[in-house]
């Protein structure tokens, strides 16, 4: 109750992050609510004790870091399909992994233990970021980041009392070591028959994590990939020049995680050239991932290889990347 | 003159030298050959194993990959099973000294003990020479090479990725598979995998 007074007070309100989590004092503040005798020490002393209580009611414990199920709606009810969030915060410098971790390391694993009526989809990735040495190159996520997933809710959800929604995830967080760890991590949130609504304590949250997504490419970029013996040669014709681009695949042993991505900007857009993975054995029919132009500007891409032979000069790409983009559509 | 005559020559003679070291190591390649020292002391020259199966254990005790392996007893079963069948086994140490998983060669022989491992010896590699040479990514990466030196199978220890003991029993080791289809004189079905784990912690390591 303490720390929740606290937490509406003006300087607390500076130390949340998202909206959320750390109800952190600051010692001036404790002051005001504490008397003249109180020694500081045993000030100190509980103004962090106050700061571990609030961490922990934040979040499951995982190594290195805090691990919470949130909610985007206060509540949820029949036919109304809804988001929840696995919201981890990590100690500095460790990391956790994307859906293809790259070299080492594995992504959080989640298994839902959810009431009748309510069946969950697939994690949406936000981008990764390389997380790399001379030698091995990972792909993840540092400090913090939420994994959104989208639920969907029956229509015949019994729309009364509260639900519990209950979820086991399995993660492996790492700096320059690795350490697994499991949490159990449980919500509790009623089921209404009306629409729900949006959780004020979560919309940031979910805010930030939606803009971290890579969104479709636009309909008029064109794409098209082609095989050249040890690499993949990824075209893209925007109508405009290219001068960054850094390419993140979804499938594992496919590139080269290592080697250096050679950009090299056209008129119209670039050429990326990546070094195939040497433990590709078999050819592979498109190429999968996400594609990330700067800060802000990250795409899904999803480009099949053009037929060998084709897409012999610039002219060419253009048709056989409208090709491939109306086969990709047709998926 | 002369000069700027040799130069190209002599750097075409130095890429030729690098180049098999760059590309070798990898499946259906020749295996690098390289000199190590053993945790029992002795100086191991791969090529003195030429005529024998050879498997490479990419080695790191603390990550929790090579742990599963361990502490469910799945490694030193595979080590006994397989040095019994004449079989050679080498788990190698590539942490950097001050690294996750580096050893002196007393601690690793007590580790040894107290796994009661029983690889045909553990070598050293803390400059991370071997580790380069076969570009090993992460531990447990297993490399297992043939009779004629060439490597057979390169990658995971097994199917499933994970750092769960309850997952040995059920995976499919692809070491056993790579041994059993090439000893039976077939072709290796799986001859390269992703190698799962903990990345080998080079110098260079920060993650």
């Amino acid at each position: 109750m303490v720390a929740q007074v606290l937490h509406n007070t003006p300087a607390c309100r500076q130390t949340k992050r998202n909206g959320r989590g750390g109800y952190c004092i600051k010692r001036e503040m404790w002051r005001s609510h504490s008397s003249t005798e109180f020694p500081r020490a045993l000030e100190l002393g509980v103004a962090l004790l106050l700061c571990a209580a609030g961490a922990q009611a934040a979040g499951t414990s995982i190594p290195h870091g805090t691990l919470e199920l949130v909610a985007e709606n206060q509540s949820i009810a029949p036919g109304h399909d809804f988001y929840l969030g696995l919201h981890f915060q990590l100690e500095k410098g460790w990391h956790i992994y994307w859906i293809n971790p790259g070299d080492s390391g594995e992504p959080p694993r989640v298994k839902w233990e959810l009431p009748a009526g309510l069946a969950a989809g697939e994690i949406e990735w936000p981008t990764p970021r390389r997380l790399g040495t001379p030698s091995i190159v990972d792909f993840g996520y540092e400090d913090e980041v939420a994994l959104i997933v989208p639920m969907h809710a029956d229509a015949k959800l019994a729309s009364q009392g509260p639900e519990q929604l209950a979820a086991e995830v399995k993660v492996l967080v790492c700096r320059e070591i690795c350490i697994p760890g499991k949490a159990q991590l449980s919500l509790t949130i009623p089921v209404k028959s009306q629409a729900p609504a949006p959780d004020a304590r979560t919309s940031d949250l979910f805010t930030a994590a939606r803009k971290s997504l890579p969104q479709p490419a636009p309909r008029n970029w064109k794409f098209s990939v082609g095989d050249a013996k040890d690499s993949f040669v990824l075209s893209a014709n925007f109508g405009h020049q290219i001068t960054q681009a850094v390419f993140f695949p979804l499938g594992e042993s496919q590139i080269d995680n290592v080697a250096p991505q050679k950009l090299a900007p056209t008129a119209a857009g670039f050429r990326l050239t990546l070094r195939k993975s040497d433990q590709l054995r078999k050819p592979i029919e498109r190429l999968k991932g996400v594609l990330v132009l700067s800060a802000d500007r990250a795409y899904l891409i999803d480009v099949p290889f053009s037929k060998p032979g084709a897409a012999k000069n610039t002219r060419d790409i253009g048709i056989y990347a409208a090709q491939s983009l109306k086969e990709a559509q047709q998926k | 003159m002369k000069r700027s005559t040799l130069y190209p020559i002599l750097i075409a003679l130095l890429l030729c030298t690098a180049l098999p070291l760059i590309l070798s190591g990898k499946t259906g390649e020749a295996a690098p050959e390289f000199t190590a020292t053993a945790s029992n002391g002795k100086t191991v020259h791969l090529s003195d194993y030429r005529g024998k199966y050879v498997v490479l254990e990419w080695h790191n005790n603390g990550c929790p990959y090579v742990g599963k392996h361990y502490n469910s007893g799945n490694m030193q079963k595979l080590q006994k099973q397989w040095t019994s069948r004449g079989i050679v086994w080498f788990t190698i140490l590539s942490s950097a000294p001050g690294k996750q998983g580096y050893m002196t060669a007393s601690e690793e022989n007590s580790y040894l003990a107290k796994e009661q491992a029983a690889p045909t010896a553990a070598l050293l590699d803390p400059a991370g020479q071997i580790g380069h040479l076969y570009d090993a990514k992460t531990s447990p990466q297993m490399v297992v090479i043939n009779p004629q030196g060439v490597v057979i199978y390169d990658g995971a220890i097994d199917d499933k990725p994970t750092t769960d003991l309850e997952d040995v029993p059920t995976a499919t080791n692809y070491v056993n598979l790579a041994l059993e289809q090439a000893l039976a004189g077939k072709q290796v079905e799986t001859p390269s995998t992703r190698p799962y784990g903990c990345s080998v912690k080079y110098a260079d390591s920060t993650h």
